[in-house]
């Protein structure tokens, strides 16, 4: 019994070692506690499944390791040299919050791992990187680069839909990094084009909730567009708030990082604008979504509510076909990863995406490897959101104006 | 003897602590670098406790170091150490303009207004996007040591030492009497010679020269500064949190409250990482609730019962 016993822990113990040699490693963190990062985490996991159920790469399994940053820069850099130096992975990726990757930054220049970021908005990031790092693969638009989406995307509408009229825009912002970080790159974007103001409240999710002085703000200046830059706990409460006000801008947009789970169900929520890069309506244009969607459901039985799910999704799969594409010589004889050649494959990447779009690789004001550069403009229509914009990918014509309060 | 042996203790803990990263890796070394940082401003806030004054203003005068380290060292083009030194001594002229205010309050009033303290630096720094960089805050051009992960862990090392000495010195020196007599009562305290404000004003300035020391060297070794998380309410609740479950009044209480929250959270991240932190909110609660002295208040009961 006991010679069994002794045997059976070596067969178990050479087993899990001829695995465990084999696997490619990534290390992952994400906000595991907030709903971006929980999700991300998750649908990278999915497409880690994905890609080992279809024979791996290179013959060799994925493991995704996942450590929770807690948004907090100390505990993201711990997490950094935890997964570098005690669970020896060969690539980083994820990431949610900017602060978290400023604190990171050092850490990652130290140790030169190649990494696809989902994250980190902030041009503040970008010049912490400096112009040298092009181990650093950026997937996440920088926020200049979102706002001039935006700008390029009203534009478009404009031209499409020549009842939209945009004069006066109004962009409510909450009064953290996140939110004047969104005023201050929309005033020089749209400042030059539109009349622009703006007012700022403190966020439901840090304690706030009153938005009567931003509101009537708001209504004094008579926006043709409202926009307001918060988290998914001020989207009802602000809509509460305008109802109350009888405050009807003929576009009411909302650009939170994530809504609320259930909000689509919730009257006020029609017709209400969004920005983001995903919703699960580009199911219905793009069959990498519906796969992502479908295979999301049925692994953690919930809806994505958070585009960071198939960015992170997409993430493990550039990852993977650029490895793919450098083969063997990803890897040296010793084991290590050769940057110079899976960076190389990284360059040439062009995937078509969950999110609807062919992700490249390009350069962008100071880094090297910039991936997307747009975000979408979306619509709550009937519970679903709806692409409005890209028209590639539009999904349904936009509600407009905006329906006065029943 | 009994002097001499009562050293051994914590000149074995030193100089374990000097040792600790010449046999575990950067990862060890970081966790435990964080964990000096809470065990550092827990102690603070337990040095101004042991007189009976609950004090908010953690977060306000760590960040207030934070910040004017980084932009005297970006701006004035200070070097790391000075820029070190000139963070702590800003926080503790400010606690020390400050405390002939709010140390006239007492109880609740004088909890909210240093509560009020780190919100109004955030909002400050916040909207004055010129000179602090706004909610964005500010990056330095490099961080200290080159990122060294032994020398970073040596640095937050020596001050949490610095801070210990200092905790040590007030547990030890008449002054413990003068901040115990204050606690138990304020007009026996006063008849009996005590200046109350006096040495409450020097206890606020010299905790908060060290909490402005700490967030000063944590600037230097992460290299950037933003009001949210310089300011965050977590530099206030956790010391707060670890001070309590240690055990108040005392030098040890909060070092052995920080070494077991500051490892229960990073264990339990790695354990359950989709919901430590329900974990270790319920771990706070449980501790707060039926341990209310602490470990120490614990151990202090035990060995009272024994002799009794």
């Amino acid at each position: 019994m006991k010679k069994f016993l002794i045997l059976s822990a070596l067969c178990i113990f050479l087993v899990s070692a001829a695995f465990g040699q084999g696997t490619i490693k990534i290390g992952g963190t994400w906000p595991l506690a907030d709903v971006t990062g929980e999700q991300g985490s998750k649908a990278a996991q999915l497409a880690v499944e994905e890609i080992n159920k279809a024979g791996g790469v290179l013959g060799r399994k994925l493991e995704l390791i996942v450590i929770d940053d807690e948004l907090k820069a100390d505990k993201g850099v711990a997490a950094i040299e935890k997964l570098v130096t005690v669970d020896k992975v060969d690539f980083l990726m994820g990431g949610m919050g900017s602060g978290v990757a400023l604190g990171q930054v050092p850490t990652m220049k130290k140790y030169q791992k190649i990494v696809i970021s989902t994250g980190a908005a902030s041009y503040k990031v970008e010049e912490a990187l400096g112009k040298d790092a092009d181990w650093y693969f950026h997937l996440h638009p920088w926020d200049y680069e979102q706002g001039a989406s935006y700008l390029q995307g009203w534009n478009d509408i404009r031209k499409k839909y020549p009842a939209v009229k945009i004069d006066r825009m109004f962009l409510a912002y909450e009064e953290g990094a996140f939110g004047k970080a969104s005023y201050d790159s929309s005033k020089v974007m749209f400042g030059k084009d539109y009349n622009f103001d703006g007012a700022s409240f403190k966020s439901a999710a840090l304690g706030g909730g009153d938005y009567s002085a931003m509101i009537e703000a708001a209504k004094a200046f008579k926006p043709d567009i409202f926009i307001w830059a918060g988290y998914d706990a001020d989207a009802l409460p602000m809509l509460e708030a305008a109802k109350a006000m009888k405050f009807n801008p003929p576009l009411f947009v909302g650009a939170p990082p994530g809504w609320p789970k259930d909000f689509g169900k919730s009257p006020l929520a029609d017709n209400v604008m969004l920005y983001g890069m995903w919703a699960p309506s580009i199911n219905d244009v793009n069959p990498v979504s519906l796969k992502f969607y479908n295979g999301f459901v049925a692994k953690y039985k919930a809806e994505p509510a958070t585009y960071f799910a198939p960015l992170s999704y997409s993430a493990v799969y550039v990852l993977a076909n650029a490895l793919q594409k450098a083969g063997k010589a990803a890897f040296k004889a010793d084991g290590s990863v050769d940057n110079a050649v899976v960076i190389k494959a990284l360059e040439e990447t062009k995937y078509l995406s969950a999110l609807g779009e062919t992700i490249t690789f390009s350069p962008s004001n100071i880094i090297k490897h910039q991936g997307i550069r747009n975000q979408k403009i979306l619509q709550w229509q009937n519970g679903r959101q709806e692409v409005i914009w890209p028209f590639e990918v539009q999904t349904k014509t936009p509600v407009y104006p905006f329906p006065a309060w029943k | 003897m009994k002097r001499a042996t009562s050293y051994i203790l914590p000149v074995a803990l030193v100089a374990l602590g000097v040792l600790f990263p010449l046999f575990f890796g950067p990862y060890p070394q970081t966790v435990a670098r964080t964990i000096f940082k809470y065990m550092a401003l827990a102690l603070t806030w337990d040095m101004l406790f042991r007189s009976g004054q609950v004090s908010f203003g953690i977060a306000g005068f760590f960040g207030l170091g934070t910040y004017a380290a980084a932009l005297l060292a970006l701006k004035a083009g200070f070097s790391y150490p000075l820029a070190i030194l000139a963070g702590a001594l800003i926080s503790g002229i400010f606690a020390y303009i400050l405390g002939f205010l709010v140390l006239r309050l007492r109880g609740t009033y004088f909890s909210i207004t240093t509560l009020a303290l780190a919100e109004i630096f955030r909002v400050i720094l916040r909207n004055w996007t010129s000179f602090s960089g706004g909610p964005e805050g500010i990056v330095l051009p490099q961080i200290i040591f080159n990122g060294d992960s032994r020398c970073l862990y040596w640095i937050g090392l020596a001050v949490l030492l610095v801070v210990v000495v200092v905790s040590q010195y007030f547990e030890k020196s008449k002054l413990h009497f003068s901040l115990i007599s204050i606690r138990d009562n304020e007009v026996s305290a006063q008849t009996s010679g005590v200046n109350i404000f006096r040495t409450l004003l020097v206890v606020f300035t010299v905790t908060s020269f060290l909490q402005g020391l700490i967030g000063a060297v944590d600037v230097v070794s992460v290299g950037y500064a933003m009001p949210d998380s310089a300011f965050d309410s977590n530099y206030t609740l956790l010391p707060l949190a670890m001070a309590l479950l240690g055990g108040q009044h005392s030098t040890w209480g909060p070092i052995i409250g920080s070494v077991l929250l500051g490892v229960a959270s990073e264990y339990l991240k790695l354990k359950i990482p989709y919901g430590h932190l329900l974990v270790y909110g319920v771990i706070i609660i449980l501790v707060i609730l039926f341990m209310p002295e602490g470990l120490i208040g614990l151990f202090r009961k035990k060995k009272g019962a024994k002799r009794g």
